[in-house]
């Protein structure tokens, strides 16, 4: 099971607002999108059906 | 479920979130300095909150009204991605055997080496038994995919070549293959028809992929797969999987160097599936995992920073979609119910019906029989239902967990038989959480689209926005 110990050490992966050149009032109170489409995944983990747009 | 537009006539006012009818909205830490996020679950809505404005979102808030507006169809739409799609893919095994020994295969040792082929005719009269379902079910011009999967599809390549012949205008194709029989007039054949190629390759080196991936024999396999990739550059339907186990996390940052100079155009980069007990020898502490698979993530970004050439991560890029956008995700083990039984399903050699390949040693989760059975009927059987019927809802701790539809608690197969029973959790909790948690960080900070697709949201491809909210 997860354990608070994982959330910290990767809370140490999170990029601070300095590095986007952002200072922290200055971005986006609130970011929530969604998109939509119709649904046809096929894929597992043993296998990505590729999008095929050229020929060899 | 929940929202307000759920519940009319209900005696609550709906207006406080987490309270009555009001959204149910979640916090939980993403691991940013800046944001934390919100989440109701019941509709996989989410949204990312400056830490500074989590008091006044959660309180009477712009955001909390246009959500309480679009929850209904959130929900509608989540719950038909989850519990009314119909098949449209197959995945077909035309053998039980492989010239391999992986550690961690999902087939049983016997069958691959000593089981039995499909001949050409029978292997035909299976696609043509499937074109006739798929007819039953699928909307005029849109054609079912068909994938061959192992164990090793080209130890079977004169009938696996006759039947693509056979179907060539009724199907997509695909094809799974450790990429030892691979040749080149096997690519020849198989580019010429657009058939998408997946090879296997776990490290960068042979030490590192010898140590999962060997013949009977003990034999390297690892420069014929290179050799394949070789010929295989420049083609755009193909992709590599990497099984990341406890003996290659160290290399999996060099492995995304050697696919990206290769020009793969897509890997992945999966979590062994601890469905038998040979594969649990291998398996990595989800901390570490995470670890390694953040790093070699991150470096894939960095690559395309320098060179412009994107690489895209599948298993990664759908856990992002699984948050973008639901319905546009392409792997269906991130969802609950996976889509094994229902989006998918899998034929094995001997005619058995399974829900999905990682069943297919498994006896008891043989459904029917395509040449006996009618394939609507090993839909509903007892065998698919176990699998179908595994909902993340009802399991623990997942059913109290924010971002259960971005996870899903995959995998059934491994849930039952590493932990149990269906009603347990998957084989790497901690391991999703850390993923899904990067995921939101790199959408805070505006980078997800450097990890999908190019193109995967356009217009013309069918994709719309269904909510667009951003507060300066
Ligand atoms: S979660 Fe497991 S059973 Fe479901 S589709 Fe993925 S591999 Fe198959
Ligand atoms: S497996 Fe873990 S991360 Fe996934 S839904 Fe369950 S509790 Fe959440």
């Amino acid at each position: 099971m997860p354990s608070t110990d994982i959330k910290q050490e990767f809370a140490q992966n999170a990029v601070p607002a300095a590095a986007s050149g952002a200072s922290v009032a200055s971005r986006p109170a609130i970011i929530a999108t969604r998109k939509r489409c119709e649904a046809d995944g096929v894929g597992l983990s043993h296998y990505v059906l590729m999008d095929r747009r050229e020929k060899r | 479920m929940s929202g307000s537009a759920l519940m009319s006539g209900a005696p609550s006012t709906g207006r406080y979130a987490n309270l009555g009818t009001g959204a149910s909205l979640i916090p939980f830490d993403i691991g940013h300095d800046d944001y934390v996020a919100l989440s109701d679950p019941d509709s996989a809505f989410w949204a990312l909150v400056r830490k500074d404005k989590l008091a006044d979102t959660l309180t009477d808030s712009a955001l909390m009204s246009n959500y309480q507006a679009k929850a209904k169809d959130f929900a509608r739409e989540l719950h038909a991605l989850r519990f009314e799609l119909k098949p449209s893919a197959v995945y077909v095994n035309p053998t039980e055997r492989c010239n391999l020994n992986c550690t961690y295969c999902y087939i049983p040792e016997g069958m691959r080496r000593g089981g039995q082929h499909m001949d050409a005719d029978r292997l035909v009269e299976a696609l043509g038994r499937l074109r006739s379902y798929f007819s039953t079910v699928l909307p005029d011009g849109r054609k079912p995919r068909v994938i061959f999967h192992g164990a090793e599809p080209l130890m079977n390549r004169a009938a696996l070549f006759a039947a693509i012949d056979a179907f060539r205008d009724d199907y997509v194709f695909g094809v799974q293959t450790n990429a030892t029989l691979l040749d080149d007039e096997a690519i020849g054949f198989l580019a010429d028809r657009q058939v998408s190629i997946g090879l296997s390759l776990d490290g960068p080196l042979a030490e590192t992929t010898d140590a999962t991936r060997l013949t009977f024999g003990g034999k390297s396999v690892h420069d014929k797969v290179l050799r394949a990739m070789e010929a295989l550059r420049g083609y755009s339907a193909w992709s590599v999987i990497a099984t990341c186990t406890e003996k290659n996390l160290d290399q999996l940052v060099p492995l995304v160097e050697l696919f990206h100079a290769r020009e793969v155009p897509t890997c992945m980069l999966n979590a062994v599936r601890c469905t038998l007990p040979g594969a649990r020898t291998v398996r990595p502490d989800d901390a570490a995992l995470a670890r390694a698979f953040i790093a070699a993530v991150e470096r894939t970004h960095a690559l395309y920073r320098e060179t412009g050439r994107k690489m895209v991560v599948a298993n990664f890029a759908n856990i992002l979609l699984a948050i973008l956008a639901p319905t546009a995700r392409r792997l269906m083990c991130d969802i609950s119910p996976c889509g094994g039984g229902r989006a998918f399903f899998a034929l094995a050699p001997d005619g058995g019906l399974f829900p999905c390949s990682e069943f297919i040693g498994l006896d008891a989760f043989r459904g029917g029989n395509l040449f006996t059975d009618r394939i609507e009927d090993v839909l509903e059987s007892e065998a698919f239902r176990k699998v179908t019927g595994r909902n993340v809802d009802r399991i623990d701790p997942c059913k109290g967990c924010a971002i259960r539809h971005f996870c899903g608690s995959p995998c059934p197969a491994e849930a039952h038989e590493m932990n149990g029973g269906m009603d347990r959790v998957g084989a790497f909790c901690g391991f999703y959480e850390e993923q899904t948690r990067y995921a939101f960080r790199l959408i805070a900070d505006g980078k997800a689209n450097d990890f999908l697709w190019d193109g995967w949201d356009a217009e013309e491809g069918g994709v719309e926005s269904s909510f667009d909210f951003v507060l300066p």
